[in-house]
């Protein structure tokens, strides 16, 4: 009877370790452990992918001249900045003849509008892009609205004429009024 | 010579013998098995260990890579990134749509007959983002009128002008008109 026992006990302790131990570590914390390196792969796959993308990215970025990395900022600034852009414009009409007499921000446009304006290049649905309108009058001769228009068209900061009005005069003196429309990122 | 298979003895085995010899085979067997069983669970069991330590190794290993490459990663430069392509291919998308009126002016100063003169006018752009032409004034004569009329349609890039509001001036035969044209998009496009 005695040398039945510990076989028994023996067939009891193996089925005791699998069902206590092995089994549930085999599908508790090293199946979780899998997992989460399986996780950690594609993330540093992932981030892998990304430093080879951003080497490139900076070796296109500093392949740019710098100036020209300047102007296109300066072609779509960070921020509005009305104030100098209407220092300019009052420049460009001294130089062009014309007279400024009233300059004015008129709408504050959201992104929605810059949208519109733009197409469709947004990301995550919200335009990065936003644009207001300045009314602007102004006097002076044909000539002198010529001028100034080739200047606004060949600013180094976008701006986009909208909507003009040319009021005539025998004198050959004229009036304007014009709607500039200007943008910048957000 | 006797042939192999003639047993040695006529004494006849008792029964009872040869089931007590297959049952302590048996036993033996199953004993057997029963600690066969047992060293498997205890090699499995420490398998089953080392291979989670080894994974437990592992994982610290490749959180602390992962934490190493996101702190290389640097969020002003994925902004300036992010900007710089932001600006270049909306600067792109604005340029094409880019307006210069001034090449309006100088193909109205170079269509219109030097008797007809505006007064008024007014170049908007529509719903659609198309450009309207409206304006108004005052021609020498009917024939200088219909001779701009002309020239817009041999033109071409002022289309659907219609002239309206058209009064003769019985005094001295000048003609007041209206206009109200769609320009072509080529006509105030703007190129560098």
């Amino acid at each position: 009877m005695n040398s039945r026992i510990l076989p028994i006990f023996a067939l009891l302790v193996s089925i005791g370790i699998f069902f206590a131990y092995i089994r549930p570590t085999w599908s508790g914390s090293i199946a979780t452990a899998r997992a989460a390196i399986a996780s950690d792969n594609q993330a540093l796959a992932a981030a892998s992918e990304y430093a080879a993308q951003q080497n490139e990215l900076i070796s296109a970025r500093n392949a740019i001249d710098p100036t020209n990395l300047a102007r296109i900022t300066m072609f779509l600034p960070d921020s509005v900045d009305n104030v100098g852009l209407i220092l300019n414009l009052n420049a460009l009409a001294a130089r062009s003849g014309l007279s400024l007499s009233n300059v004015d921000v008129i709408a504050s446009s959201a992104s929605t509008r810059g949208t519109s304006a733009v197409g469709a290049l947004s990301v995550s649905g919200v335009s990065p892009i936003n644009s207001v309108d300045l009314s602007l009058s102004a006097i002076g001769s044909y000539a002198a609205l010529q001028a100034f228009l080739v200047g606004i068209e060949k600013s180094e900061r976008l701006l986009d004429v909208r909507d003009i009005v040319v009021k005539g005069s025998d004198t050959g003196v004229y009036t304007y009024q014009m709607l500039l429309r200007l943008y910048w990122l957000h | 010579m006797l042939p192999p298979t003639i047993p040695t003895s006529f004494v006849p085995r008792s029964a009872s013998t040869a089931s007590h010899r297959f049952h302590t085979d048996f036993t033996g067997v199953f004993d057997l098995l029963m600690y066969i069983a047992l060293g498997i669970s205890f090699i499995l069991a420490i398998v089953v260990f080392s291979y989670g330590r080894i994974l437990s190794a592992s994982q610290s290993a490749k959180d602390t890579a992962l934490a190493q490459a996101e702190s290389a990663i640097n969020p002003a430069t994925v902004e300036e990134f992010v900007r710089l392509r932001d600006r270049l291919a909306l600067g792109n998308t604005l340029l094409a749509g880019h307006t210069a009126f001034s090449k309006f002016f100088s193909s109205l100063g170079t269509l219109m007959p030097a008797t007809v003169r505006f007064s008024l006018l007014h170049l908007s752009f529509d719903d659609k983002g198309k450009v309207k032409f409206e304006g108004s004034g005052v021609a020498k004569n009917f024939n200088a009128l219909a001779a701009a009329s002309t020239a817009f349609a041999q033109d071409g890039r002022i289309k659907d002008a219609i002239f309206s509001n058209i009064v003769v001036n019985p005094r001295d035969n000048s003609v007041s008109f209206a206009l109200a044209a769609a320009l072509d998009p080529k006509l105030v496009a703007f190129s560098p």
